[in-house]
């Protein structure tokens, strides 16, 4: 279910990060893309009836696969990176064109020509 | 030891390069020597055919993070060396923050990690390592387009790494191991299972986003364009060979020998065709970047031994000319005040004499003048290549590498009214010497027989034939404009076209059938 549900979010992130123009709301999109993923491999560690991976000494129970959870620990953490960083780009280029909207942002790029470009900080 | 050395003392360096930022230039020294020891030790053990191994986090095979020191990691770690010393020396006197420092040496750690890691979960995070990196040094200047470009790449190759993390999960679901070297035996026993040609298809977008495949790296031309000539001459040198490597990991354990040569010849023949129509030079040095590419992919696809060595060379080799160009044009370009064909010709005089010089280098090994870089190299790729069409392909290539590079002509012969600078012709004199003198480091990374082979009539015959017919179509259509569509590097379009491109891969593991 969760697989499926990870794939859902998916297909929701790429018609967002296509469809919509505002650059806010296209790294949103890519959040989401981002957290399905990590669903996706938290996903494939489970096992039916699987608690959580914490054995106790003479305890025989069903655990769930670790590994996928210790690799979307980092794969979390870089995310949270690239969209922090990535916000304050789009921070600095609201400060130049006043406006999210991607398209017209290139246009406004277009328009001006390399001698008019000064550094945005 | 080395293996893990390597990068984490760049890591260090790179932190003490913030913090004692009046050190950078002793640092930067230190840097280079100890890689320079670490990289011969590695290099003496595979030469003595015992290759450098190192598992870390877990003593059993396909649960640790498994690195080696192999033929492939060795060479795309010491063309990291050769183009890091460049570009420090290049910006020797240049008054740059010190955060540039920090990030320039942690690209170069990034590096040499992922050239020597097995693990493709590893893979993933140095990936992510080196587009953080990237982004903010194509964005270092502050001006708007840069940071357009940057954005741009760093949304892209996030969207490309998620792919290849879905890919990674369900490799992890059905083989229970990331490892490389533990997966090869694994994905044979299922040759031609669903979930093999699914995983292969996620795998090969998401690393071809990074590797300057055209139909996924979409970000490339604005990004290598706009960024600083050191920043570029990294990334088109070094950061993209990564993508490239993972792509030849890869290779080794899925059957992408189709989608390789089919992605390899879109690349180059695209590439070209978008060169050939650009006239910011900088620009077009970047679609050459993906041209470039294309050579390599074919040879690494074509899966022969002596392909896969030439692709391997040509790797080297490209990273070579194509940092020497990006460096010189550069600074041409900052010297007469554009990067475009009509100004630099306008201003030919003030263009430096060693900056000349280190683009004439450039253009000819990159046109695969005998016996320069770019002949050497494509010489052992084609004696490898084993069918008529791949033959074809790469020599169109070369007529289109001629025909493209034929707008350095009008700029490259003039008396120069400016002097260089010491550490930029240090620089150039390095990365050129090399190009120069390529056949003993091919040598190195071939063997003897083959480089004798790429010596042949033959290919003397064949090098000299796409120079005089690239020049001849040069002559031809020097005068016409043409502008091919330009919305598919568009943040809206893109996205989309990597997914077309995902689903290229998979129609094409299909039709191959599974089969290595």
């Amino acid at each position: 279910m969760a697989t499926i549900v990870s794939f859902v979010l998916l297909g929701i992130g790429i018609l967002a990060l296509v469809l919509r123009r505002d650059l806010v709301i296209k790294l949103l999109a890519l959040g989401l893309i981002n957290a399905s993923s990590i669903l996706f491999l938290v996903s494939i560690g489970n096992r039916p009836g699987g608690r959580a991976p914490i054995q106790f000494p003479g305890e025989t129970a069903v655990l769930v696969d670790p590994l996928p959870q210790a690799l979307v620990l980092s794969a979390i953490v870089v995310n949270f990176a690239i969209l922090a960083l990535a916000l304050v780009f789009v921070m600095i280029l609201v400060e130049r064109y006043h406006t999210t909207d991607a398209q017209r942002i290139e246009q406004e790029m277009s328009r001006e020509t390399d001698e008019e470009e000064t550094p945005c900080l | 030891m080395p293996l893990i050395l390597l990068p984490l003392l760049r890591f260090l360096i790179a932190i003490l390069s913030i913090t004692v930022s009046r050190a950078r230039r002793p640092l930067a020294v230190a840097a280079h020597v100890a890689d320079a020891a670490l990289l011969a030790w590695l290099a003496v053990s595979l030469a003595h055919g015992t290759p450098v191994g190192l598992t870390l986090g877990s003593g059993s095979a396909g649960v640790g993070i498994s690195m080696t020191g192999d033929r492939i990691g060795m060479t795309f770690a010491a063309l990291a060396w050769g183009l890091s010393l460049a570009v420090n020396v290049y910006i020797w006197r240049d008054r740059l923050r010190p955060y540039f420092f920090l990030l320039v040496h942690l690209l170069v750690g990034a590096c040499y990690a992922v050239s020597f890691t097995q693990d493709l979960f590893n893979a993933y995070l140095l990936f992510e390592l080196l587009t953080l990196v990237s982004f903010l040094l194509v964005g270092y200047g502050r001006q708007p387009r840069q940071i357009w470009a940057s954005l741009r790449y760093l949304i892209l190759s996030s969207f490309g790494m998620t792919l290849f993390l879905f890919g990674v999960g369900t490799v992890y679901a059905h083989c229970g191991t990331l490892d490389v070297g533990a997966l090869r035996p694994l994905v044979a026993a299922s040759a031609g299972e669903p979930w093999v040609l699914l995983s292969a298809a996620l795998l090969t977008a998401g690393v071809s986003v990074k590797a300057g495949v055209f139909l996924f790296s979409l970000w490339l031309p604005a990004a290598h364009a706009r960024a600083m000539p050191a920043v570029s001459a990294l990334l088109s040198g070094v950061v993209i060979k990564m993508g490239v490597l993972e792509l030849f990991r890869l290779a080794d354990v899925f059957p992408l020998r189709l989608p390789l040569i089919v992605l390899g010849s879109i690349t180059g023949i695209l590439g070209i065709a978008y060169a050939v129509t650009a006239h910011d030079l900088k620009k077009m040095l970047a679609f050459h970047t993906l041209s470039q590419i294309g050579y390599v992919l074919i040879g690494f696809g074509a899966d022969t031994p002596t392909a896969r060595l030439g692709a391997l060379a040509y790797a080297v080799a490209h990273g070579l000319f194509k940092a020497l160009l990006f460096l010189s044009l550069g600074d041409a370009a900052a010297h007469v005040g554009g990067a475009d064909d009509r100004t630099l010709t306008e201003h030919k005089a003030g263009i430096p004499r060693a900056t000349r010089i280190a683009l004439v280098v450039g253009v000819l090994g990159i046109v695969g003048l005998p016996p320069l870089a770019g002949f050497d190299a494509k010489a052992i790729l084609e004696d490898g290549l084993p069918s008529l069409g791949p033959h074809i392909v790469v020599w169109l290539l070369s007529v289109g590498t001629v025909l493209s590079f034929g707008k350095f002509v009008p700029f490259l012969f003039a008396r120069s009214s400016v002097r260089s600078e010491c550490p930029r012709a240090s620089a150039y004199g390095w990365l050129g010497g090399l190009i120069v003198a390529f056949w003993p480091v091919s040598v190195l990374m071939t063997s003897v027989p083959l480089c004798l082979a790429a010596l042949g009539a033959t290919h003397l015959i064949e090098s000299f034939a796409s120079l005089l017919v690239g020049a001849g179509l040069y002559l031809l259509v020097r005068r016409h404009t043409m502008r091919l569509p330009q919305a598919i590097f568009r943040l809206e379009e893109s996205p989309l076209i990597i997914l077309l491109g995902f689903f290229l891969v998979f129609a094409l593991l299909l039709i191959g059938g599974g089969a290595g």
